[in-house]
């Protein structure tokens, strides 16, 4: 265990970690158990903002400017992953009505 | 009072995130979303990391759940009603998730981190380092990444593009 000494007080690096791993397993509730295609494209941007929240208090820790610039190309990953994945809902939206994922089955063998 | 920013900040981020599960509605999940994001960026400005802490307000909460809030109000007001056809899904993908968290904890039980880097604190993680960075060592990805913005963009105009067939 090592304590980070920031502002004065000692907050652990495991603390920050604990943290982006519950909202990672929330994020991952969210994919598995939610039937709107919305809300799961809303629960991966949860999880990949719980991975910039690894990588930052990592770069924290060990002191080194890699784990920031690799949140920042995280970011823009997924910015680009939002962009694409909602235009591809709104093409499906306006075929037809989709609000439960379950109904879109037709590229099943 | 680092100690009791982080906690404020900590439980926001997770009372969020039970809101971005739990919600209904679409919209509520994005703006507990939203505040998850905020949550997140004060920590990552305890966490030394100033320029991460402006680029998460501004293109995360800004643009990229903008985005999220044209395509609902595009989409128009979606419930989910019911209950799925697979009921044990919920059940089984909850206790998996238990399991995951768990494994999780145990591998942050007795980490061991390696000597850290000299770096000077005032310094690390200004606009000024991220600068130096991205333009240098990482110049490449950098460059890689605008690809892929302009990949998404194409792609993005592609797909939402008016069809001959609905004229």
């Amino acid at each position: 265990m090592s304590a980070l000494n920031i502002g004065g007080s000692q907050l652990d690096t495991s603390w920050f970690l604990l943290l982006s791993a519950v909202l990672f397993v929330l994020g991952s509730i969210g994919v598995l158990v939610r039937r709107n295609p919305l809300v799961i494209l809303i629960s991966i941007e949860l999880m990949l903002n719980s991975a910039n929240l690894a990588l930052v208090a990592f770069s924290r820790q060990l002191l080194n400017m890699e784990g920031q610039l690799f949140a920042l190309m995280s970011m823009t990953v997924a910015a680009a992953e939002a962009v694409v994945g909602l235009a591809i809902l709104v093409d499906i939206f306006r075929v037809r009505d989709a609000e439960d994922i379950d109904d879109l089955s037709e590229l099943r063998g | 009072m680092a100690l009791a920013v982080f906690f404020v900040a900590a439980a926001l981020a997770v009372l969020g995130g039970i809101g971005v599960v739990a919600f209904h509605q679409p919209i509520r999940s994005v703006l507990s979303l939203v505040v998850v994001m905020l949550a997140l960026s004060v920590i990552f400005l305890l966490l030394s990391a100033q320029f991460v802490f402006a680029v998460q307000i501004i293109v995360y909460a800004g643009a990229v759940m903008v985005l999220f809030l044209f395509v609902i109000a595009l989409l128009g007001p979606a419930r989910e009603l019911g209950r799925g056809r697979l009921r044990f899904q919920t059940w089984l993908s909850a206790l998996f998730l238990l399991v995951l968290l768990g494994l999780m904890w145990s591998l942050l039980q007795g980490i061991q981190y390696r000597q850290p880097d000299k770096a000077d604190l005032s310094f690390f993680g200004t606009v000024q380092s991220v600068g130096a960075g991205l333009f240098t060592t990482y110049l490449y990805p950098f460059e890689l990444t605008s690809i892929l913005l302009l990949v998404a963009a194409i792609g993005a105009i592609y797909l939402s593009r008016k069809r001959i067939d609905d004229l």
